[in-house]
């Protein structure tokens, strides 16, 4: 297990700076919940980990290494396992071949599947053969999940998971997690609106606006009243 | 009848060759989304190299094959390399980029060939005919039909069975997220437009006993291998098979019926009328940039 530290990071979208200094450090183990309202920069900073945006200055490292200069699938091969918003499986491949996808960051060339996972999702199991593109989106959300944890990550970043999923997956989906967390000892940063079930989960809160760290802290320490000055509209 | 028969075998092989030129084009396309207007020249690298093996170290087309394979999509590797992956993010740019290359391509063959025509011996093996009642097939036809067919199968093995063509299309369906799971986008394009550049070179070694190796060979080939990626249905191998079969056998029917030229513009309005009809092809299959 790995811990990933972040200096005075900026990331840019063309010339403009959507992270502006933000600094954090993730120890080995530990689970990070980001939150801030829309468009402070969340799903940014995660991205920036994978190197998907335009640019990033600063300091990022991952263990010992630092990662600001390598490639994204150079720093997935590291290790990091990316659950974007909004899921993006690949619709036209089978359940199967979306999980296989995820061992391509494996450095140790193996192809298999991971049995916990069916033990996770059993559905994923039960749907292996079908189309990704043709499930619901709970089960399209544990697929990326699935996907994530066949690659063997070292830690796990999520963004925003249970966003528009069914009630009853949302409660799957988030056992999974702490399950992950605390059985399997992954690093986790998550972004999340759903404030209750981050305070829950996490160790502790990383708190954006406007493309910089507001306040940081442990998640028992994330009171009410803050909730209301930084997250309500 | 007999003629008829005769032209519409004769038409079945220039079909063929068609394929192997579209199904480069098509699958450059599809993967990357750039059109390769250079393509026409790979063709014609294809045909001058087997007829400097020819010439030079006395190898056959047939044991060329492999040869001119690698040569060519060497060539399609340096160009992806150093022009076209500059240029995803500019994909009209890419148009023009690879008229260049091709203009380049074509004048160098000029300076160092020379322009004057260039004959290839047809493999000895082959040099017979075989005849079925009045149906009087040549070998070397027969197998380049044959020959296209097994290239179709393999480019359908490579892009549907293999690891390779897993991880193409999962670049061309999302690129950013293949990359997130260690899949390395910029060499599954290098390796795609240099595969497209090999079937294209091999084309061109097929077709030099049958068309003569001039520099700007490729340039009709490469118009006639655009309509059957259009018609076909931009990215789909099954759709090009088809086209390919379409117009070779169009225009050796008009030619017959009519006249060479008047075919052509029966086959290009009859093409115009169906993309009218269906704008995306016979076989449209979801594309993305």
């Amino acid at each position: 297990m790995e811990n990933l530290k972040a200096r005075d990071l900026y990331s840019y979208y063309g010339t403009s700076p959507v992270l502006q200094g933000v600094s954090f450090d993730l120890q080995q183990g530990e689970f990070l919940a980001v939150l801030g309202r829309n468009g402070v920069g969340k799903t940014t900073l995660l991205k920036s980990i994978m190197g998907l945006t335009d640019r990033c200055d600063g300091g990022l490292a991952f263990g010992e290494r630092e990662i600001l200069g390598l490639s994204t699938p150079q720093r997935s091969r590291l290790g990091i396992g990316y659950i974007p918003q909004g899921r993006e499986i690949i619709p036209q491949f089978t359940v199967r071949e979306n999980i296989v996808m995820g061992t391509f960051a494996r450095t140790d060339g193996s192809r298999d599947i991971p049995d916990y996972l069916f033990d996770m999702f059993p559905i994923l199991k039960e749907f292996i053969s079908r189309r990704a593109g043709d499930l619901s989106g709970g089960q399209q959300q544990q697929l990326a999940i699935a996907r994530a944890l066949a690659m063997d990550p070292k830690i796990l970043i999520l963004d925003e998971p249970t966003e528009g999923i069914q009630p009853n997956i949302v409660k799957q989906i988030e056992d999974a997690i702490v399950w992950l967390n605390q059985e399997r000892g992954l690093g986790i940063i998550l972004v999340e609106q759903n404030v209750p079930f981050a305070r829950s989960a996490s160790d502790r809160f990383l708190l954006l606006d406007k493309g910089r760290v507001v306040l940081t802290g442990k998640s028992d320490e994330l009171t009410d009243d803050l909730v209301e000055k930084h997250l309500t509209f | 009848m007999d003629v008829i028969a005769n032209q519409l075998f004769a038409g079945l092989s220039m079909a063929s060759i068609l394929l192997m030129i579209a199904l480069g084009l098509a699958i450059i396309y599809g993967a990357m989304g750039v059109i390769n207007l250079a393509h026409g020249e790979f063709v014609m690298l294809g045909a001058y190299a087997t007829w400097a093996l020819q010439t030079y170290a006395g190898i056959g087309i047939l044991p060329a094959l492999p040869l001119v394979f690698i040569s060519v999509a060497a060539v399609g590797w340096i160009v992806e390399k150093v022009v076209v992956q500059n240029l995803y993010h500019r994909p009209l740019d890419t148009i023009l980029a690879t008229w260049g290359i091709g203009i380049i391509l074509q004048q160098a063959v000029r300076l160092g060939v020379g322009a004057e025509s260039r004959f290839v011996k047809g493999p000895a093996l082959l040099s017979g005919n075989t005849e079925i009642g009045p149906l009087i097939m040549s070998n070397y036809r027969l197998f380049v039909i044959v020959f296209s067919m097994a290239v179709l199968a393999a480019t359908w093995v490579l892009m549907t069975r293999t690891e390779f063509g897993m991880k193409l299309r999962a670049v061309i369906q999302n690129r950013a997220i293949s990359e997130c799971y260690g899949i390395e986008a910029k060499r599954v394009y290098s390796i795609t437009f240099a595969y497209g550049a090999g079937l294209a070179g091999i084309a061109g070694a097929l077709i030099t006993p049958l068309f003569s190796t001039i520099p700007t060979m490729g340039t009709g080939l490469v118009v006639d291998a655009f309509l059957v990626v259009i018609v076909g249905g931009l990215g789909s191998l099954i759709g090009s098979a088809a086209a390919s079969v379409l117009i070779g056998e169009a225009t050796a029917i008009f030619s017959i019926v009519i006249n060479d030229t008047l075919g052509r513009i029966a086959v290009l309005a009859g093409i115009i009328l169906l993309i009218r009809f269906r704008p995306r092809g016979l076989f449209p299959t979801e594309t993305r940039r």
